[in-house]
């Protein structure tokens, strides 16, 4: 395609926003750098578009939104005294507005609560960085002395319940073991080891609460309780 | 709708170079607009490409009232304008609302024919898509380019005769 000044003229705004493939911007470069009609104007517009682009956004008028009101919803009365403090009240009775506001006091009263703040009996005391501090640390040292009996707990229990097993299991595979032996042998003068008055067949009850009474001494913790 | 009476404000003022036309222009637009929402349909297109046609059709009926006005100014067209530092006849608030060279490309503005000040104003300084400007001024959009192309092209020949030089 032959590029005339014509032609030049026509598609110089599509040149200026990239819209001229490769080869048709090649010859459209090629015409303007060389016309010393075409290069001016080139130069010109572009240097206008990118003024323009540049071109700060004008300041509204201040008082053109109110007068935009006043012209389409009316003049509007201002309103003093007792009637515009109410007028503020009624703008806050709004279902959007009580929901936000019955968040925020929740909010504040749970804070206030997990700060050591007594709502029933109040004081500024309380709400010294330093007593929050303190109560902050009394709870969480409370909280980790109930996780350390619980887990303890636990562990008591089930230390009971395996042994519990184990004996069960040990009745349950050597019933034979269990049958009163008859007594020894013995000549007459001597006395055998064992307690007359004790048989050698022990109570199974005997010695777990034996055990479960070593076990609570090993323990710290079931030194104050009264096993059942 | 302080960001639709900036953009409304801005037209009405590139294209009358007034500003006190440009306030009283703004509020009649809006109350256009308020009057006829109940005609305003998503075919439209969205609701600032409504508010801008209806902005444009009202310009264009200022400009048509006050046509018989402005035969004095064509007068002054045939004037070389020289430039100076500050705009001849500007107001100095006016010239404080823009720089000094955006008040040369405003003068400037004002001397295009509507059809290709409209379509200027809209491409390059209110950074519309063709398409938008397509639905506002309800032209085709070889017509829309064709406009802004030639508006472009008479805006840097008024200036070059105002004795501006491209940066």
């Amino acid at each position: 395609m032959t590029w005339t000044c014509d032609l030049i003229e026509a598609r110089l705004s599509d040149y200026l926003e990239g819209l001229l493939d490769g080869p048709e911007r090649a010859e459209f470069e090629a015409h303007a750098n060389s016309c010393v009609d075409c290069a001016p104007l080139v130069a010109s517009v572009r240097s206008l578009v990118g003024e323009m682009h540049s071109m700060e956004e004008l300041e509204t008028p201040p008082r053109l939104v109110y007068s935009i009101l006043d012209k389409t919803l009316g003049p509007r009365e201002t309103v003093t005294g007792w009637q515009g403090f109410l007028n503020v009240i009624r703008g806050l009775a709004t279902p959007k507005f009580a929901y936000g506001g019955a968040s925020v006091m929740a909010t504040l009263v749970i804070i206030l609560g997990a700060s050591g703040f007594s709502l029933r009996k109040p004081k500024l005391a309380d709400l010294r960085p330093a007593a929050i501090y303190q109560y902050a640390d009394r709870g969480v040292h409370r909280v980790r002395a109930r996780c350390v009996k619980y887990v303890s707990d636990l562990r008591v229990v089930y230390e009971i319940q395996s042994r519990l097993r184990q004996d069960e299991n040990n009745l349950q595979t050597t019933p034979e073991q269990m049958l009163p032996k008859s007594s020894p042998e013995k000549n007459p003068g001597q006395t055998d080891e064992h307690k007359p008055s004790q048989p050698r067949q022990q109570n199974r009850a005997n010695e777990l609460s034996r055990q479960i009474e070593m076990l609570a001494a090993e323990l710290p913790m079931l030194s104050e309780r009264s096993i059942r | 709708m302080r960001r639709h009476t900036r953009r409304i404000f801005s037209i009405c003022y590139r294209f009358t170079g007034n500003r006190t036309e440009a306030e009283d222009l703004s509020q009649d637009v809006f109350l256009r607009v308020y009057r006829t929402l109940g005609s305003y349909r998503s075919a439209h297109g969205g609701f600032a490409t409504w508010a801008t046609s209806v902005t444009r059709n009202l310009l264009i009926d200022h400009y048509r009232r006050t046509k018989r006005d402005r035969i004095t100014d064509s007068l002054d067209d045939k004037m070389p304008v020289v430039e100076n530092k500050e705009s001849a006849g500007r107001r100095p608030d006016e010239q404080a609302l823009l720089g000094e060279l955006s008040a040369q490309v405003q003068s400037a503005l004002t001397r295009l024919s509507p059809e290709l000040r409209e379509a200027v104003i809209l491409r390059d300084l209110q950074q519309l898509e063709y398409a938008e400007i397509q639905t506002v001024l309800s032209v085709p959009e070889g017509t829309v380019k064709s406009r802004i192309n030639r508006g472009r092209i008479e805006l840097a020949r008024i200036l070059q005769q105002m004795g501006v030089r491209p940066a």
